[in-house]
């Protein structure tokens, strides 16, 4: 069993909104670990968009994912990818 | 640029007397959101949100009360995903995403758990453990500090709602019931959802008590053709299921037991939109000159991207007003550069050679924009919008006119600026325009050698200032609705005061006239791109004016098409000068009716007349 760990700040100006939150769970989803992310002692489920929508990350605030079974780093890599690539957003 | 049709918005008419053995009609005024004319039985769609039952369950029941709650999410994302995919091939993209993102709330693992630990251990029947769950994540999200995320708690309500729906068997608009017939759907309001739902075969029309035209309602109406008035305050009030309702989608009006008369006319309407719109190839083809052939640019008015197409089916010789905002309304972040040249690079392409007027965003005042942050504030349409929004916001504003820039090698691109209102603002969007044509330069992407910049003239001190303005502008387009407002101190979405919101005020006619005059000396072309010009009567008077390009809805081209054809510029010109001698703008409109009236009557609505 591995597991990752990593933090990330958030950059995008609209933070974890509806559309970011879905395109992390969608993203976390294609992972068979558990992932499992923070803010500021809150954690909810990776593969849950209510749970990443309730995290209220907005911008400048820092997310730790947090992985266990298997491709756990890869799928800390890819999210973190994704929280530093402002979700794809301009901004 | 206004979506309300002020000229037409009487107010309100309580119940007028008609013979004493029916019930009288009665008249409600609205916007119009989709063109076409309905006649049909009223569906009043329920808005409330469905009562919840709360009823403890025995224990053994919850394996049972969880598989309610499955199937009820199955399908609610069923149907989600349905509207979804139709959307996508109607809308495109950017309208179908938000769907997406709820049917995958609607789904969420973690809202599951919610629901499943309050009915196994609160032993809650599934309507009461989705209600409270609900209740508390949208509370959850609605104290974020950030307000957009906490504005997000809707999107919670609305998935809820879904959920709640699909238990309690209430469908709502999703699935209409099966009358055998087609219906007039009436509701307080329609979500983007369920309005996309709605098919033609269904619903003749639909009603709604809130929406102006560019609100999802009335956007998704005319990507689907079907009729609608949007915005007729209280009509909930005065309808019940099976009540028979005349919905005129072109000028956003609703009749409640219509006369037979009033059901004739109305017919007749249609019918003559309908012919319209069939027998268009013919009309397309033909050019559009007055009777003495001079020609007379026509244009359209569009929102979506697809809109384009219809423009050309219409006739349209182009597009003379892009209004780019739609882009930026109802959504997370402001659009990327990317997709908005990709959008307006698909809009240059259909239309291809033939121009297209992008103008840069106009939000803030009564658009309801969640892209942006702006403060409240007391007087909107006087306020933080339009060019002074993106002055106020450079960075955005300068994303939107690299991606303009960038599009101009698909087509004939020009570029109108909203709201100007002094020579100083345009000479600081020009500077910005340099700016944005540097960058894309810089980072070697492609672009016409000159794209035109232009403004809109809707401030009262923009026409007066039109002299100088036209030095540094390359073409102005008169935005009536809003020179209207401005320039009559009439807020445009007061039903009271609309009497006096009138574009044949002789206060109008002088400013566009100082607008005219200014192009023809600085030798800028000067179009009107307002309401005014979607009128047969108003048209006229403008090229008797020395207008010679119009643009508006493109449903509303064949017919002022029709009308300019039937007039010389030698008549139009003398009605215009006989309108300029009168002082009330009852008296303008008589005016012209008697000077060319008689030749377009057929073209008219009965009650333009005096």
């Amino acid at each position: 069993m591995t597991a990752a760990r990593g933090t990330f700040q958030v950059k995008n100006r609209l933070g974890l909104h509806a559309r970011a939150a879905t395109k992390l769970v969608q993203l976390a989803s294609t992972f068979p670990c558990d992932i499992v992310i923070s803010r500021s002692g809150q954690s909810a489920n990776a593969k849950s968009v209510m749970g990443v929508l309730l995290l209220c990350g907005s911008q400048g605030s820092k997310l730790e994912i947090e992985a266990s079974g298997a491709c756990a780093e890869e799928a800390v890599q890819k999210i973190g990818e994704l929280i530093d690539g402002r979700f794809g957003e301009g901004e | 640029m206004s979506d309300r049709p002020s000229e037409r918005m009487k107010s309100s008419r309580p119940w007028t007397p008609a013979q004493s053995d029916r019930p009288p009609a009665a008249v409600l005024d609205g916007l119009a959101g989709s063109p076409g004319v309905a006649i049909g039985r009223a569906l009043v769609v329920d808005t409330e949100r469905p009562g919840v039952v709360r009823r403890h369950i025995a224990k053994h029941l919850a394996d049972e009360e969880m598989a309610r709650y499955d199937a009820a999410v199955a399908s609610s994302a069923l149907a989600l995903r349905e509207v979804a995919d139709r959307l996508r091939a109607s809308a495109g993209r950017g309208e179908s995403s938000i769907l997406e993102a709820y049917t995958m709330m609607v789904e969420d693992e973690g809202l599951r758990q919610d629901v499943e630990r309050r009915v196994r251990i609160d032993r809650q029947c599934a309507e009461w453990a989705v209600d409270v769950a609900i209740r508390e994540l949208a509370a959850q999200m609605g104290a974020a500090d950030d307000p957009y995320l906490a504005e997000r708690s809707h999107d919670i309500e609305f998935v809820g709602d879904r959920i709640l729906r699909a238990l309690t068997g209430r469908q709502r608009a999703l699935s209409l019931p099966d009358t055998g017939e087609a219906t007039i759907v009436v509701a307080h309001d329609l979500s983007p959802a369920e309005t996309a739902g709605l098919s033609k075969e269904r619903v003749k029309a639909m009603v709604t008590e809130v929406g102006t035209r560019t609100s999802h309602t009335a956007i998704l109406a005319r990507a689907l053709e079907i009729p609608a008035v949007v915005g007729v305050r209280g009509i909930l009030a005065h309808v019940g299921n099976g009540d028979q309702l005349v919905v005129d989608g072109l000028r956003g009006r609703v009749i409640l037991g219509p006369t037979e008369e009033m059901i004739r006319a109305a017919s007749a309407r249609g019918n003559r939109y309908f012919a319209m719109s069939q027998g268009l190839r013919e009309l397309r083809d033909r050019p559009a000159t007055t009777k003495c052939t001079v020609p007379i640019v026509l244009r359209a008015n569009i929102e979506l991207p697809n809109e384009s197409k219809i423009a050309l089916e219409q006739g349209a010789q182009g597009i003379g007003l892009y209004r780019t905002e739609f882009l930026y309304v109802d959504r997370a972040e402001p659009p990327s550069e990317e997709e908005q040249y990709e959008t307006y690079c698909r809009v240059l392409k259909t239309m291809a050679p033939l121009p297209v007027t992008l103008r840069t965003f106009d939000i803030g005042g009564d658009k309801f924009v969640s892209s942006f942050q702006a403060p409240p504030e007391m007087n909107p349409a006087l306020g933080l919008r339009a060019v002074r929004l993106g002055l106020a916001r450079p960075e955005i504003f300068l994303q939107q006119l690299r991606a303009m820039l960038r599009a101009s090698v698909h087509g004939s691109l020009r570029i109108m600026v909203p709201m100007i209102s002094a020579v100083r603002e345009l000479r600081a969007v020009r500077q910005l325009l340099n700016q944005a044509r540097d960058q894309v330069d810089e980072a070697g992407q492609p672009r016409a050698s000159h794209t035109p910049l232009g403004i809109m003239v809707e401030v009262p001190a923009a026409a007066i200032m039109a002299h100088e303005l036209a030095g540094d502008a390359e073409f102005l387009s008169i935005g009536t609705n809003d020179l209207v407002q401005y320039a009559l101190a009439v807020d445009r979405s007061s039903n009271e005061l609309a009497y006096l919101a009138s574009h044949f005020d002789p206060a109008i006619l002088r400013l566009v006239r100082i607008v005219v005059e200014a192009g023809e000396r600085r030798g800028r072309a000067v179009a009107v791109c307002g309401a005014m010009a979607s009128e047969p009567l108003a048209a006229v008077l403008l090229i008797g004016m020395g207008l010679r390009e119009l643009s508006m809805e493109s449903s509303a081209i064949p017919g002022v098409k029709e009308a300019i054809g039937r007039i010389t510029v030698a008549e139009a010109e003398a009605a215009a000068e006989a309108a300029f001698r009168c002082v009330t703008a009852e008296e303008v409109v008589e005016c012209v009716t008697n000077a060319i009236g008689g030749k377009i009557a057929d073209l008219l609505d009965a009650d333009d007349l005096p």
